[in-house]
């Protein structure tokens, strides 16, 4: 329990940093909020990586190379999540997600 | 094709297929011209072609082909016929000879040897003498065999056949003698048809050359029938001068076909084909409804009579496997002798006759068979032993008998008598409906609605007297029962067809009757043994009555259409040829001395009283035809007198009355020139020695005649004074009846109106002639009617009921069906389909296309799947 007393912290600021994502990108209009809502998810769980990488033996090792995953892959979601964003913009003049439901049923 | 030396018969059937070859080529013309119609307007080839072929009229031509293969044939026939009656005589003397060799050398040969070798001992032997005679008897023989030879030779030359079908598929079966498997198209030439054929030729080329005249007005474009009337007056239609010559080209084809036959069936086939051609002629006028009732009357009436005929011809069929004439004959009359054997009937020769036996009396006693003559069934005679030798027909000499000595040719056949009856009495029936005798006789008089050269030529020259020309050939097949129907239908005819005769007015019927009752006249003679004078009168008639017919067109050609005598009179001065050749065959027809109807109607009164004096109980076939020769010279001088003589009763039609073009008098000239002289001979006061009627005695008479009225022949034989007596009878009666039509038509002595109201009843029952026609209406039309109604009702109500039914029924199951199939499988399939798609319909609502919403689903999703996990983790045991 005590060693992992600091843990707990790292996981609860994981858990509002999640949370904070999923609240950004089920909350923002804005295309750009959304992948910001996105990055925050990415890197709660990062957190949660990283600090299991500390403080638990098991993971001390895959827990870095997942985190180095995770900002890998989150720079290449970006960069195509981005290049969307972008054609996006130029097809309908704005950002704004809720005006993109034509894959609507 | 053969030569013509070898086979000079083949002469006629030259001139039976002259016409047909004629009406072909009118019929091809005829129809390439039907089919050209439509297209003439368009095309000026088919324009060219039409009018070349005759255009929409066709113009004389069409009769100049009829009378020119009519007169050819015609030539033909004279030539055949002299040809033949040499030929004839030739035969005769042949059959003279050897008939004297046989009868000097059977004596020996029945007797047997035995006697012979006895006379040979009782005288001593003369060797010189005995080889004289041996070679006398050795060249009597040569020269026997080389007659033989010769007679048969001859006979060839006149007949020959072509195979038509086999009813057998094997050949190998053409021995087979109990059953028939051949049908043949064949002829045979005798007196009688050779004498048919020139008549009928001579006066169907005359009656040719007068319908190009009479029927003149068939040539117009349109001809306006004014007995026609429609909403817009008269009917009019497009002539019809080539049909008409058509139809009567393959009316003499079919005619001279039906003489020429020497087959029952060749016969019959023809006899439907004037059947057809005079329901054509008589429906020529088609759109009077009198001339199309009047063919359908006829060919109805006909089909009766042919019904008969069909039973006949199956019994003759059946028992005799043949259909051909010679050999019907030699298989009912017995031979005069059968190849060695005599067949005797209580001890004397059966030669001739029908024999009649008990099928367990027939023995065979060394060389003569013994018979019981009066038992149920009808011998029938092997084929092979008397090929050759025809007994019923010819006198042929019996040792031309080609004798097949095989076990089968001593089988005898036989035919229950009565069948033989039936057989006979079917054929008759088919004469009967032909000829128009009682009971069949109603539809010859409106047969009249035909053009009247259609009715001299048809109903009254050949057609009709195709029913005596069929009874005359097939006299040997009649067994005394059937001809003594015969005789007694016979007088019955002649007798009601007089009466009514005596009071029509219209100048067709008046002749229709009198035709009908010549016919009776004929029927009645060959009914009482006078074979010969029966077609003697078949002959005379000819000629008279196709010269009456034709004046009588005369007559109303030119007097417009005009065919009641009360609406003529005083016509002599307007149209004298006409009259006078009418005036000829009246005379004829009455019996005038030395007109040739004298000879044939004396003939028959004389065979008539021989016979009623042998057979006392039937005088009345005596009294009958004497009466009627009054009656016949009263309504015939009666309308000579009405249409000739006196005043004109209507001015309008003797104003415009006219006589008539050469084409049609020349025929008239013609025909009574032949009226007068056909029948001549030498004597002439004596009819016996008519020409004719011996030519037609000693080459054509069946020998069975003679043998069938042995008594009255030899009652007339023995006492020639008899004829004498009947001819002066004759003459009386025919002279009262003279006085009574000049009395009453000529002189006026008396009103004929007066007479007629002494006798109300009577005159009105003849003028409802006998009231037959209401008679058959009452018993058979109407029932008929009123049966079809039934029918009908039946018909629509029963069978259409039931149909309907089934129908319907059909299509209540189809609806029932249709509903299950729509409710039940289509409705599953789509109820199944429905759901998917609301399903589907509904899930719609989660795809919103907001990201968003993903989002949340994504969380709450993870969220519930993580509660889930938590929760069946606590469920496990806790964490």
């Amino acid at each position: 329990m005590n060693e992992l007393d600091p843990l707990l912290g790292y996981l609860c600021l994981a858990a509002l940093l999640f949370t904070c994502g999923v609240v950004c990108m089920a909350t923002k209009r804005n295309a750009i909020g959304v992948l910001i809502g996105v990055e925050l998810v990415l890197n709660g769980a990062n957190v949660n990586f990283v600090a299991f990488s500390r403080y638990h033996p098991n993971f001390q090792v895959e827990g870095m190379i997942f985190a180095l995953f995770v900002i890998v892959m989150a720079a290449g979601e970006a960069a195509t999540a981005l290049a969307i964003v972008l054609n996006f913009y130029n097809n309908h003049s704005t950002v704004d997600v809720d005006s993109a439901d034509e894959l609507k049923g | 094709m053969p030569d013509l030396s070898e086979k000079p018969g083949l002469l006629f059937v030259l001139a039976t297929l002259l016409p047909l070859a004629g009406f072909t080529l009118l019929l091809t013309v005829a129809a390439i011209r039907w089919a050209l119609r439509p297209y003439a307007a368009e095309s000026p080839t088919a324009d060219a072609v039409f009018k070349a072929l005759g255009g929409e009229v066709t113009g004389r031509g069409p009769a100049y082909v009829a009378l020119g293969s009519i007169a050819l044939a015609f030539l033909c026939c004279v030539v055949g016929f002299v040809w033949f009656c040499i030929d004839a005589a030739h035969m005769h003397h042949l059959e003279h000879d050897i008939r004297h060799y046989e009868a000097e050398h059977a004596e020996p040969h029945h007797h047997g040897p035995g006697k012979a070798k006895k006379k040979a001992k009782d005288e001593p032997a003369d060797e010189a003498a005995k080889e004289k005679a041996a070679k006398a008897k050795a060249d009597a023989k040569t020269k026997h065999d080389q007659n033989v030879g010769d007679y048969n030779r001859l006979t060839k030359n006149w007949e020959g056949a072509l195979e038509w079908a086999r009813i057998f598929p094997s050949k190998d079966n053409v021995a087979d003698t109990k059953h028939g498997t051949l049908l043949t198209l064949g002829f045979r030439i005798d007196m009688l048809s050779a004498v048919m054929f020139v008549m009928v030729t001579l006066i169907a080329t005359l009656i040719h050359l007068f319908s190009i005249g009479y029927m003149s007005e068939e040539l117009q474009e349109t001809v306006e029938d004014h007995e026609v009337h429609t909403a817009h007056g008269h009917y009019h239609r497009r002539g019809r001068y080539g049909r008409f010559f058509m139809f009567l080209s393959l009316f003499c084809f079919s005619m001279l076909n039906l003489i020429l036959a020497d087959n029952l069936f060749q016969i019959f086939v023809s006899w439907e084909l004037v059947g057809i051609c005079s329901y054509l002629l008589i429906g020529f006028y088609f759109e009077r409804t009198s001339a199309s009732n009047a063919a359908n009357k006829a060919f109805i009436t006909n089909r009766v009579g042919d019904a008969g005929f069909i039973i006949g011809l199956l019994i003759v069929w059946t028992y005799f496997g043949t259909f051909n004439f010679q050999e019907i004959f030699s298989r009912v009359r017995c031979p005069e002798r059968d190849a060695d054997d005599v067949i005797l009937i209580n001890e004397k020769p059966a030669g001739h006759s029908i024999v009649r036996a008990k099928t367990d009396r027939v023995l065979k006693t060394g060389r003569f068979v013994k018979l019981d003559s009066n038992g149920d069934v009808a011998l029938i005679f092997p084929r092979e032993r008397i090929m050759g030798n025809v007994p019923g027909h010819f006198h042929g000499p019996s040792s031309t008998t080609a004798v097949h000595d095989s076990p089968r040719s001593r089988e005898y056949g036989f035919i229950p008598y009565w069948l033989l009856v039936v057989a006979g009495l079917g054929i008759f029936l088919g004469c009967v409906g032909k000829s128009a005798q009682f009971p069949l006789q109603v539809w010859l008089p409106d047969a009249m609605e035909g053009p009247t050269p259609v009715s001299a030529l048809i109903h009254a020259a050949t057609m009709v007297a195709a029913g005596v020309y069929l009874v005359g050939r097939c006299y040997p097949l009649f067994t005394p029962e059937v001809l003594l129907t015969i005789a007694y239908i016979g007088g019955i005819t002649l007798f009601v067809a007089a009466s009514i005769a005596m009071v029509v007015t219209d100048i067709k019927k008046v002749l229709a009757y009198s035709t009908v009752s010549q016919l009776g006249y004929m029927m009645l003679a060959l009914g009482v043994g006078g074979w010969t004078a029966g077609l003697l009168h078949l002959l005379t008639h000819a000629f008279f009555k196709a010269l009456l017919f034709l004046g009588s067109g005369s007559v109303i050609y030119g007097c417009h259409h005009q065919q009641d005598m009360l609406k003529m009179g005083g016509l002599f001065d307007k149209m004298k040829i006409t009259a006078l050749t009418m005036l000829v065959g009246v005379l004829a027809i009455a019996g005038t001395p030395f007109f040739s109807g004298w000879y044939s109607k004396d003939e028959i009164l004389v065979a008539a009283f021989g016979f009623s004096m042998t057979h006392p109980q039937h005088f009345l076939l005596f009294l009958l035809p004497l009466v009627t020769a009054g009656i016949t010279t009263f309504y015939m001088f009666r309308m000579w007198f009405m249409t000739f003589t006196g005043e004109p009763r209507d001015e309008h039609v003797y104003k415009h009355a006219e006589e008539t073009p050469w084409v049609m008098t020349t025929p008239l000239v013609i025909l009574a020139i032949f009226s007068v002289g056909v029948a001549w001979g030498w004597p002439p006061h004596d009819p016996e020695h008519s020409w004719l009627g011996q030519q037609l005695h000693h080459y054509s008479q069946p020998a069975a005649v003679d043998v069938d009225f042995k008594a009255s022949h030899e009652l007339l034989h023995g006492t020639p004074s008899y004829h004498t007596m009947v001819g002066m009878l004759a003459l009386a009666v025919v002279a009262i009846g003279v006085a009574f039509a000049l009395v009453l038509y000529y002189y006026n002595v008396l009103d004929p109106n007066e007479a007629v109201e002494q006798f109300p009843g009577v005159h009105k029952f003849l003028l409802h002639k006998w009231y037959f026609d209401e008679l058959y209406s009452a018993l058979l039309v109407r029932p008929g009617l009123i049966f079809a109604h039934w029918c009908s009702g039946f018909d629509t109500i029963v069978i259409n009921g039931f149909v309907h039914l089934v129908a319907k029924w059909n299509m209540f199951v189809s609806y029932v069906s249709g509903l299950f199939d729509k409710g039940i499988i289509d409705g599953s399939v789509n109820l199944l389909a429905d759901v998917s798609y609301s399903v589907g319909n509904w899930l719609r609502n989660v795809q919103t296309g907001y990201l968003r919403s993903y989002v949340l689903f994504l969380a709450l999703a993870a969220m519930a799947i993580w509660m889930l996990l938590y929760a069946w983790a606590t469920a496990m045991g806790g964490p």
